[in-house]
């Protein structure tokens, strides 16, 4: 072992860090050399010292007040934490609370418009002049108290304009026509007036007179009439 | 739950970030006091020491998930989160700060009184032992921390070289470089005759 080699490990003569061998080259070395037995000598001295440094702070912690403190953030974290979720959890159920009345409230609004929608027309069908018949029927039998003014074709039911007067023969003609529909209005009906000026396309009863009788709005614009 | 003593810090650790405050106790007991000696040797003061304990344990309370149980321990990857804080404490902290501040200083060494000790015998060991931890802490970081460990914490170079997370040949290294400035910081080489040779 050169000298070297002991103050690198020769210093841990005696150590369990040392294995027997190394320990045996360094006891030799230390016999030859009085420098490095100087200076392991000193270098126990020093271990001793550190060594009793160790101890004087071996049962050293951290004062109490910083596990309070850490203690404190604990708590404030966790019930943050539990806090939020709460919040998550009111959340989504106030979510989904609004989406289910929108849902309930458009179904219920929607309905109402269907009904407020057909009622003229139902209550036109249901009436003992409606009689749900068709206009061929009505054509062909003429008169027929009153409800030859409702046609019923392929496509849906006429109202009978109100003041018109019922066909005396069944000459009936279906005539379609674009009108604006404040036009309906001049003919008696009642009319939106937010969609006065709209366009639409109406089929009209006309009687052998020439004037219209009834009248009739196809699908695509019935759901805005009125 | 009842904690086991031999729980493991990570079954802890994850309890503890569940909310439960018994599991994040026992962690704290587990580890402050050895995070504790080892910053207050590192810096030579016991509040900067509480501060960096603190600072450690702040972290594992607000984002536990930083520690990975697949790279380490949780003992280890604690010393490496204070060694962290000590090397910035030390670099923001100037280095001739007085030892004898009772404020934040490292308790004074008093050595015990035997009965064959006389006054001057105690006070030259008490000087002595205040020479040595000044040395101790003028060494740089990293041999210091080899030495604290080593030697003060008698931690062996296995234990040692798992805290830092480095290999065992380069605790060695740093102790034998820590070591060979103590002694000459101490002037203890000088009592040692010179060699005869370079190399036997």
């Amino acid at each position: 072992m050169t000298c070297e080699e002991f103050a690198i490990s020769g210093l841990d003569l005696g150590e369990a860090e040392q294995d027997s061998l190394a320990e045996r080259a360094a006891r030799v070395h230390m016999k030859e050399c009085a420098h490095c037995a100087a200076l392991h000598e000193n270098w126990l001295a020093l271990r001793g010292d550190l060594r009793e440094l160790g101890k004087e702070t071996a049962q050293a912690a951290a004062p109490a007040r910083v596990e309070m403190r850490l203690l404190q953030e604990f708590h404030t974290k966790h019930k943050t934490v539990r806090g939020h979720r709460a919040a998550m959890v009111v959340g989504w159920t106030l979510a989904t609370a609004a989406t289910v009345i929108l849902a309930v409230t458009s179904v219920l609004w929607h309905e109402r418009q269907v009904r407020d929608t057909g009622s003229p027309v139902s209550q036109t069908t249901n009436s003992p002049a409606a009689a749900n018949l068709p206009v061929e029927e009505s054509s062909a039998s003429g008169l027929d108290t009153g409800s030859s003014l409702i046609a019923a074709n392929n496509t849906g039911d006429f109202t009978a304009l109100p003041d018109s007067m019922p066909p005396i023969s069944g000459d009936a003609t279906v005539v379609r026509v674009e009108m604006q529909r404040a036009a309906l209005g001049e003919l008696g009906l009642t009319v939106n007036e937010e969609h006065a000026a709209d366009w639409i396309q109406v089929d009209l009863l006309v009687g052998d007179d020439g004037l219209p009788q009834a009248v009739r709005l196809p699908q695509s614009t019935a759901g805005t009439t009125k | 739950m009842p904690i086991e003593l031999n729980d493991r810090d990570d079954v802890l650790l994850k309890r503890s970030a569940k909310g439960d405050e018994r599991a994040f106790a026992d962690l704290y007991h587990r580890h402050q006091g050895a995070l504790f000696r080892f910053a207050m040797r590192m810096t030579g003061s016991s509040w900067a020491a509480e501060e960096i304990v603190q600072d450690v344990f702040m972290m594992l309370v607000r984002d536990p998930k930083k520690y990975d149980a697949s790279r380490g321990t949780l003992g280890a990857f604690l010393y490496g989160v204070a060694r962290n804080r000590i090397l910035k404490h030390l670099e923001r902290t100037p280095r001739n700060f007085s030892l004898d501040d009772p404020e934040g200083g490292v308790p004074e060494s008093h050595p015990q009184l035997h009965d064959d000790m006389t006054p001057a015998r105690w006070t030259e060991i008490r000087e002595r032992r205040e020479s040595v931890r000044a040395a101790v802490l003028d060494l740089p970081p990293e041999f210091r921390e080899a030495v604290v460990l080593c030697e003060l914490e008698e931690m062996s170079y296995e234990e040692a070289a798992h805290a830092l997370e480095c290999p065992v040949g380069t605790i060695r290294s740093r102790l034998h470089r820590g070591r060979a400035l103590l002694l000459a910081k101490l002037e203890m080489l000088r009592e040692v005759p010179r060699r005869a040779k370079v190399g036997r």
